[in-house]
């Protein structure tokens, strides 16, 4: 059979006088495919910059280092014999590890660094804390080049090349270079002997060489070892100045002779390049550097050689849970998007049918048969849509330079048909012989089937929806990271739309309620205004449209305000104030208790607390990484040991959580040290009796006794200062916090070579990292597009019902209802819709916003240890909605009753009206 | 003429301009008496509808002047013509125009509303016209519940629940089978007397014709003689 060729002319008539509806759809596919083709690449491009970005802010954990234990270098008669090639064969580790390395992995880093370092030594000069390590540099290049201004270069300290040396003979000399800084700083001089000596108080021989100047301060070899330029504070306890010292290759042997092998660690680094990486090979790159860790820690029992850390795989990890995240919000955005337009689009050919009707009918009465008008009615639908399609798709290239058909074919699949499919179905009922049954019980009877129908329809719909919201809580969202995503996804859209449609069910019984009252009134407006919304409360796409854009609009919206307001919240978590310093070795373990006097970091304290603009300073001892002993069970956890008054009063002054169990701290209980715990895995809670093994193997009680304050990452167990003093654990704080506007300021103003750490930057810092800007515009966008879309829904559902709306005014008007009050009455009809929708969208959205937050997985971008609180933004969310309906619905009766103006109200006596 | 309710007077309307004008109607003038029914006989597109729609003011004539019952409509303004509408002037159509989701009585009681009626006395008065047009028991059915006829006799009730000078209608039993219009076209034919009213009416019934107290002709926009 051949197929039915489309008569053109009355497919161009068609589109003629209808070219507003048309233009209407194409609009819609334009901009959703641009949204939809330009989402898959922008998170593609997203992705490769958040990796780069990660591994940027990674830095060191991003490096790659591989050590490598010292051969045996004893000589023939049992002492230690002296390798004068032994920078050759640290040279060789280096190039091994390379050869080692797989050859992906090596592409995405940069060139390798070797070094050897001494531990570090105690100048033993004066009473300042001063410290001296040593440093052997290699890079690609050999050593960062330098300029002896004085003296020279570090040889070697004895004239045999191949000395053996006895193993407990006096200290070995080495030779070394000091950069002018450090000798400036130190008074030394070439030929000076630096007087230095280990923990143990075992004294080294370390001769002054030369003074070096580098010829090039950026090279990358130096960061590894500032302190080879100029003195590092606080390196190695607070109040301590690390200086260094240079070794040639030609020094390097007898450093190795003057140290144990466990007191001089050779080590090649090599730092990610994150210029090369993309998303997509730092996947490839984690599973690599997974094996590598795997393949050196068999390799280390089996005590081979090279022994490879990093932590780049967990940066990538970490990276990898963000993306997902990421990537799973937009899918719900983007299908949340589409479930809007499809609805427009759906009201679209609702209108287009409603207009189409007569002519479709009368087609079809003169012979034009199904498949004909289906096939014309798909032609001029393809003719609208693709081209659409393709210039959203264009648009998409030339604004993001990609486009991806993935979202928007399926779109324009279901754009293409719903008019056509809508048109044929208005035909076929037009013209099939089924007439309405004389038969009262069986006109019941049919009645009620199609009830049934609708019923069986909606049950569909919501349990759609239930399994989608159970698939969300259960499995999560970010599931996957390669953008693949399921029926979670579409939860948010799917719940919106069922709770819609119960609404939608109910909105008759509502505005036949609303009638009766008017009936009982004096309101002859507020009648007829609720008799034709009741006339047309049974059309349900129009409400269910607009209510299901606005709630989904204000799930988007909220999301945006809950995420803003979570960045805020984690950047107070992560700092645990506006401004906190570190000074000194963050990985000092605790001690048995020594003298209580103040120390210099609370000198610091007190120079802070006295600036302007600091409201709160305290100063703590922060240990991380402490071990716990509870039920027999290790828990490492961060150690906090603060005085409980300062810290009550600073915790007053931050939004942090945890402050009305901050008294309990100074309530000691049987003799055991109260403590606030919070740990991600409830192994420490309030109630529990643990320990804290201390160095001189005791251990100090603790008993939980309420809720930590969530300040920064991880589990944190916090006691009193004076209880913790009380028990013998010393605590010399090591960490400033401080609150205030001036709080920054103040700590960058005492100069104290420290990690100081601004909440406003890291709440800056957080807002611009690629993912979370990304996903932020992306809500707002998306909030945007369905509001619009929603409203444009609601323009072209007026549009649909104006016809009859004009009848029934006209008819009125015949009765004697004045212009002005047509006007109220058309506004009243259309009301109803736009106040469910202001009173339930906005409330739907949130409660949407409220059970999807959790498995949406926000935490992984605004940083915070548990779900953000949800922000809705109740004011702004009404104030849009109902001031952009109201706008709308002026609109749309102002240009009612401006085409109305246009036409005769007689003609309504005629056959019909209209 | 001096007594007549309504008076046309030279009344033209033209649709449309240069070769394509459409000459509706052209110096119409006649007069109708109180009380009287008119059948407005004529072919389609003989100016009938466009007639009626100037004279209850829902169009305007490019010349000429209607009066009805000393009101000059031509002259009136939007506001004018819906107090004429609301007051003066009622009318039938040819479908009905009843709002669907109101019950015949209420349906009815819709232009005491916009007068602004007592709801007691409303009642009284659409309870007295749903027994004169004889569905006094139908009062709280709606539209869809009752026949093509049942309606038009709803609406009819509804023309006249106000109280008007004038009614106008426009083939009235158009949409009804022959039985069924009759019974129409007597129904207005008596509520006229019983009312007192004055109708026009624009039909191709014989039987409409056979009923009216005068018969005007109008082909191609003039009366006819």
């Amino acid at each position: 059979m051949a197929a039915p060729a489309p008569h053109w002319p009355s497919v161009r008539g068609r589109a003629r006088a209808d070219a507003g509806p048309l233009l209407l759809v194409a609009c819609v596919v334009a901009v959703v495919a641009l949204l939809a083709g330009a989402t898959p690449p922008l998170i593609r491009s997203t992705s490769d910059e958040a990796t780069r970005d990660a591994v940027r802010r990674a830095a060191d954990d991003a490096a790659v280092r591989v050590e490598s234990d010292w051969p045996d270098d004893y000589g023939p008669t049992g002492g230690r014999l002296r390798s004068p090639r032994l920078a050759d064969d640290v040279a060789a580790v280096g190039a091994l590890a390379e050869d080692d390395l797989d050859p992906g992995l090596r592409a995405a880093l940069q060139s390798p660094v070797t070094t050897v370092s001494s531990i570090s030594l105690a100048v033993t000069d004066g009473s300042v804390q001063r410290r001296l390590q040593l440093e052997y540099l290699r890079g690609a290049a050999g050593g960062p080049a330098v300029t002896w201004i004085a003296g020279r270069a570090p040889g070697p300290a004895d004239a045999d090349e191949f000395v053996e040396v006895p193993l407990n003979g006096a200290p070995w000399p080495m030779q070394i270079g000091l950069s002018e800084t450090d000798a400036r700083v130190l008074g030394a001089e070439p030929g000076d002997r630096i007087p230095v000596q280990d923990d143990q108080r075992t004294p080294y021989d370390v001769r002054v060489s030369g003074i070096f100047r580098p010829v090039d301060a950026n090279d990358p070899a130096w960061r590894l070892a500032p302190w080879l330029l100029q003195p590092a504070a606080n390196r190695d306890g607070l109040g301590s100045t690390r200086f260094g010292g240079l070794l040639s290759a030609e020094s390097l042997p007898d450093a190795r002779l003057a140290f144990r092998a466990d007191q001089l660690r050779r080590s090649v680094r090599f730092d990610a390049d994150p210029d090369k990486l993309t998303w997509k090979s730092a996947q490839a790159l984690a599973a690599t550097v997974g094996e590598l860790k795997g393949g050196s820690a068999v390799s280390a029992e089996r005590g081979d050689s090279l022994k490879w850390a990093t932590q780049l795989d967990s940066v990538l990890s970490d990276l990898r849970s963000q993306i997902a995240t990421a990537t799973a919000q937009a899918a719900v955005l983007l299908i949340a998007v589409l479930a809007g337009a499809l609805l427009v689009i759906g009201l679209a050919a609702e209108l287009l049918t409603r207009r189409r009707a007569a002519a479709l009918t009368t087609a079809r009465e003169r012979g034009a048969s199904l498949p004909g008008l289906a096939t014309e009615l798909t032609v001029e639908s393809i003719a609208v849509t693709v081209p659409a399609a393709l210039l959203g798709l264009g648009l998409s290239v030339a604004i993001v330079g990609s486009a991806s058909p993935v979202w928007v074919l399926p779109f324009l699949a279901i754009a293409v048909g719903t008019g056509p499919v809508s048109g044929t179905l208005t035909a076929a009922r037009a013209t099939r012989d089924r007439r309405t049954p004389a038969n009262r019980s069986a006109r019941r009877w049919a009645s009620r089937t199609g009830q049934l129908r609708r019923a069986a329809l909606d049950l569909a719909v919501l349990a759609l929806a239930a399994a989608s919201l159970i698939a969300l809580r259960q499995r999560g969202i970010g599931s996957s990271a390669d953008g693949d995503v399921g029926l979670p996804a579409a939860a948010p859209a799917l719940v919106a739309l069922a709770v819609a449609l119960l609404l939608v069910r109910l909105l008759p019984y509502g505005i036949r309620a609303g009638l009766r009252l008017t009936l009982r009134s004096r309101r002859p407006l507020a009648l007829f205004a609720a008799a034709r919304a009741a006339a047309t409360s049974s059309r349900v796409l129009p409400a269910f449209t607009l209510i299901t854009a606005i709630a989904l609009a204000s799930f988007a919206f909220t999301l945006h305000t809950t995420t803003a307001r979570g960045l805020s919240d984690g950047a107070w978590q992560t700092v645990g104030a506006d401004a906190r310093l570190t000074v000194g070795s963050g990985a000092a373990r605790s001690t048995a208790a020594g003298p209580t006097t103040a120390g210099p970091t609370a000198t610091v304290a007190g120079r802070v607390a006295a600036a302007p603009g600091v409201r709160h300073v305290v100063a703590a001892r922060v240990v991380e990484n402490e071990r716990f002993i509870a039920d027999s069970t290790a828990v490492t956890a961060r150690l906090v040991v603060v005085d409980t008054a300062a810290f009550r009063r600073l915790l007053g002054d931050t939004p942090l959580p945890g402050l009305p169990d901050v008294p309990g701290l100074t309530a000691t209980r049987d003799g055991a040290v109260p403590a606030l715990v919070r740990t991600g895995d409830r192994s420490l809670r309030p109630g529990t009796s643990f320990r804290l093994p201390v160095v001189t193997n005791t251990s100090i009680p603790l008993t939980a006794v309420g809720a930590a304050p969530a300040i920064g990452a991880g589990d944190v167990v916090v006691v009193d200062a004076a209880a913790a003093r009380a028990a013998g654990l010393a605590s010399e704080p090591d960490t400033i916090w401080a609150t205030g506007p001036g709080a920054a300021g103040a700590i960058r103003a005492t100069a104290v070579d420290g990690r100081l750490t601004a909440r406003t930057d890291v709440l800056a810092d957080r807002r611009t990292a690629p993912l979370t800007s990304g996903l932020v515009h992306l809500y707002l966008i998306a909030a945007g597009v369905l509001l619009a879309l929603g409203l444009l829904g609601f323009a072209v559902a007026a549009a649909a019902s104006a016809p009859e709306r004009w009848e029934t005014l006209a008819r009125l008007r015949t009765l004697g209802l004045r212009p002005r009050d047509s006007h109220r009455v058309a506004a009243g009809e259309l009301l109803p819709v736009l106040l469910v929708t202001a009173l339930c969208g906005p409330a739907l959205g949130a409660l949407l916003a409220r059970i999807t937050l959790g498995p949406l997985e926000l935490r992984r971008l605004t940083g915070q240890l548990s779900d953000p609180v949800t922000v809705v933004p109740w004011w702004v969310l009404e104030l849009v909605t109902v001031g952009a309906s109201a706008a709308v619905l002026v609109a749309v009766v102002a240009a009612e009753a401006a085409v109305r103006r246009r036409r005769r109200l007689g003609d309504v006596l005629r056959a019909g009206g209209g | 003429m001096t007594g007549a309710l309504l008076a046309v007077r030279q009344v033209n309307r033209t649709f449309g301009s240069g070769a394509a004008a459409v000459h509706a109607l052209r110096d119409v003038s006649f007069d109708v008496e109180p009380g009287t029914m008119v059948a407005l006989v004529g072919r389609s597109g003989s100016g009938k509808t466009t007639l009626l729609n100037v004279i209850g003011g829902l169009d305007r004539p490019d010349s000429g002047t209607v009066m009805v019952d000393g009101l000059e409509v031509t002259g009136l303004d939007e506001d004018g013509l819906s107090r004429l509408r609301r007051d003066k002037v009622s009318y039938v159509f040819q479908t009905f125009g009843l709002i669907p989701v109101l019950s015949a009585a209420e349906n009815v009681g819709v232009p005491l509303r916009l007068a602004r009626a007592e709801p007691r006395e409303r009642e009284r008065r659409v309870r007295l016209l749903l027994d004169l047009v004889g569905l006094g028991d139908h009062a709280e059915q709606r539209p869809g519940e009752l026949s093509g006829g049942q309606q038009q006799r709803v609406a009819i009730a509804r023309a006249l629940a106000a109280s008007p000078r004038l009614l106008v209608a426009d083939e009235p039993t158009g949409q009804l089978d022959a039985e069924t219009g009759l019974a129409v076209m007597g129904l207005l034919r008596g509520v006229v007397e019983s009312e007192g009213v004055t109708a026009v009416v624009a039909t191709h019934d014989p039987v409409m014709m056979a009923l009216a107290d005068r018969v005007i002709r109008i082909g191609d926009g003039r009366v006819e003689p």
